[in-house]
């Protein structure tokens, strides 16, 4: 097997560096990480500020900073549709979730619905959600990752995920999440650092007037071009731009990794703070990823569209290495070379905080709480975790090899957040808001949504677009994005399995819950110490 | 170590509790509402007005990127205006009730919901 093409020496010395510093982390991290809250909640100990950096490196993936780069490079205005969408979302789960996970939960999302719901079938229904939504979304970055590190640095696509795979368990395993969070602490100060440096050499090109950058941009087109300043270029399709938007804002409440971040902060406050912390870094983000997009069509123009591969992943690094002074010059190859790394720890900040979101919910959920009825040691539960991790790691490492570098990942990513928009977001929602909803509830609406989402999605002409399908989809189903019908299923079923059951009476009841997640009293207290 | 048992019905029911919720919900509803309506109004626009949202306002500046970027400056205000309300008003009513539940004052909920039975017939 051929391992390596054409080396990047550069990129290799900076992996090398972002690799021996996340590492080194995981080393210190591994002593605070044997019980189960440290190994899953960092002990409670992140203060707000570091939460928000933490949570903007677990929701800035790979797909955020060189997938919408790329579509903005191809789309202009369409691509900056999910800019808005996944920032936006975090008004959501600020007014609608983030104290009140904090208050009422523990470790997971079935945490919160089995506070008040029965313990069993509601555990089962939020660990099919997660579960659910973590390996589209890790499949994914896992593809993602292979796709790049092949391109940017000459590794191989096999080797370049098993590579990602194994230190994204080694984090895990050894480090928890105090290892994820600071790896991911470190991912987003280097993606803000590398956007940001970016950004101002682009606009120095421009003599810093965004207009002018807007107009070299437009004019930067050939007569065949897909570039647009106005929308429709991308999404042609109306019901599919709204389809799109609606899962994309209320997508984000339903994202396991995101969630689960709430529960490593002291209290709501701070949970409320780290909130504000992430608004604000992505969206100073998001804003930067115009200069980037627009930017890499204003100076690398119509033949730069080739060079960026399928879905514009590439227009970020061409344009560093063009920033830098041009490919095979010092200064482009090191610029390339630091914009590939940065992207690297992205990748790798994402996938840890993923499978450990993941190795919770079967951990914690499915067998100390399902299969062992809470009869098993801390320490056996955070044993179950560590495998859980390992196991879900290998099967990630091998569907992405085995699908390739064919597997369309902003597709995954889109089926990702439709799931969770669709299965997690209703029940969570309805849990902690809705006075009178019970287990059936939760397991329909669940059900509805994970179900719709898939079969909308398998229906969809973007899987049967392929070159032997003529009519696209086999039922005529025109839109990519299923949210727009999935979002609703989701809530009438948790609507419909309440109102036609006769169960009464959960365990505990909802004014436990509710004074609970609206005032923290009786909320899960962090460590005390260190 | 058993968890300590609090009557969270009585407290669900206290003045105290309720002003949090109502304080709170006066708030968080109409923002939810108002920011959906906006970001989806946005979406709306781009899908069905594509010839609005691509006239332009000066040279390459679109009317569909000015409005992109209202959407910008709406997170971070209704964030802003969020994160002062809950330090100012919502933290001290929770505190307040925390407080009540914890500190060994079992008459005091009794005290203040009788006081106010009068006014909130059950």
């Amino acid at each position: 097997m051929r391992l390596f093409a054409a080396i990047n020496v550069e990129a290799v010395v900076i992996f090398a560096i972002v690799l021996s510093v996340t590492l080194g982390i995981t080393y210190w991290a591994s002593k605070r990480a044997s019980s189960a809250v440290g190994f899953y909640a960092a002990g409670r100990q992140i203060t707000g500020a570091q939460n928000g950096l933490a949570i903007s490196g677990d929701y800035l993936s790979a797909a955020s900073f060189l997938g919408i780069a790329g579509l903005i490079m191809l789309y202009g205005f369409d691509g900056f549709l999910y800019s808005i969408g996944f920032l936006v979302a975090f008004l959501t789960v600020m007014f609608l979730l983030a104290e009140r996970m904090r208050n009422a939960g523990k470790f997971t999302i079935a945490d919160v619905l089995a506070f008040r719901l029965r313990e069993r079938p509601a555990r089962t229904a939020a660990a099919i959600g997660t579960l659910a939504v973590v390996a589209f979304y890790l499949i994914a970055q896992m593809v993602g990752a292979g796709v790049l590190i092949q391109a940017l640095v000459g590794i191989d696509f096999t080797p370049a995920v098993i590579l990602t795979g194994v230190f994204m368990l080694c984090y895990v395993v050894f480090g928890g999440m105090v290892a994820t969070t600071w790896v991911q602490i470190i991912k987003a100060v280097l993606l803000m650092a590398g956007i940001t440096v970016m950004s101002i050499f682009v606009l120095g090109k421009v003599g810093f007037n965004p207009i002018e950058l807007f107009n070299r941009a437009e004019s930067n087109t050939g007569p065949e071009t897909t570039f647009s300043l106005g929308p429709g270029t991308f999404l042609a399709n109306p019901i599919d731009t709204v389809s799109l938007g609606l899962a994309l804002v209320l997508g984000t409440a339903g994202l396991p990794h995101i969630l689960m971040r709430f529960f490593t902060v002291p209290n709501a406050k701070a949970a409320r703070s780290s909130v504000v912390w992430a608004m604000f870094l992505i969206g100073f983000f998001y804003l930067l990823t115009t200069f980037i997009g627009f930017g890499a069509r204003a100076f690398l123009g119509e033949a730069g569209v080739a060079a960026a591969g399928t879905g514009g992943n590439l227009a970020a690094p061409n344009l560093a290495a063009f920033l830098g002074g041009g490919e095979g010059t010092f200064g482009g190859d090191l610029f390339l070379a630091v914009i590939a790394g940065v992207a690297f720890a992205t990748i790798l900040a994402v996938v840890a905080g993923l499978v450990l979101s993941a190795s919770a919910a079967v951990s914690h959920d499915v067998w100390s709480n399902i299969i062992r009825k809470g009869k098993d040691s801390e320490h056996e539960e955070v044993v179950v975790a560590k495998i859980a991790a390992l196991s879900i790691g290998a099967i990630a490492i091998i569907v992405a090899v085995i699908g390739g570098s064919g597997l369309n990942v902003s597709f995954m990513v889109g089926l990702a957040f439709a799931v969770a928009a669709s299965a997690n977001f209703p029940a969570l929602l309805l849990a902690l808001t809705w006075r009178r909803f019970n287990t059936t509830g939760a397991v329909t609406g669940v059900l509805f949504g994970v179900i719709s989402s898939i079969a909308l999605v398998i229906v969809s002409p973007k899987v049967w677009a392929g070159a032997d399908s003529v009519t696209g989809s086999p039922i005529g189903w025109e839109l990519a994005n299923p949210g727009i019908v999935s979002i609703p299923l989701g809530f009438i079923g948790c609507w419909l399995g309440t109102v036609l059951s006769t169960e009464r009476g959960a365990e505990r009841t909802y004014h436990e819950l509710y004074v609970r997640s609206e005032t923290g009293l009786g909320a899960e207290k962090a460590l005390v110490g260190r | 170590m058993g968890e300590p048992v609090y009557d969270y019905e009585r407290i669900e029911r206290s003045p105290e509790f309720q002003e949090l919720v109502r304080k709170r919900r006066s708030f968080v509803l109409p923002a939810t509402i108002f920011f959906l309506a906006y970001y989806m109004g946005f979406i709306l626009l781009t899908g069905y007005a594509e010839d609005f949202m691509a006239s332009s306002v000066y040279e390459g500046l679109t009317v569909g990127y000015c409005l992109a970027l209202t959407q910008f400056v709406m997170v971070f205000v209704l964030g802003i205006m969020y994160l002062r309300r809950a330090d100012r008003d919502y933290d001290p009513l929770a505190q307040k009730v925390v407080d009540m539940a914890e500190g060994g004052e079992p008459g005091r909920f009794e005290r203040e919901t009788a006081a106010t039975q009068a006014e909130v017939p059950r």
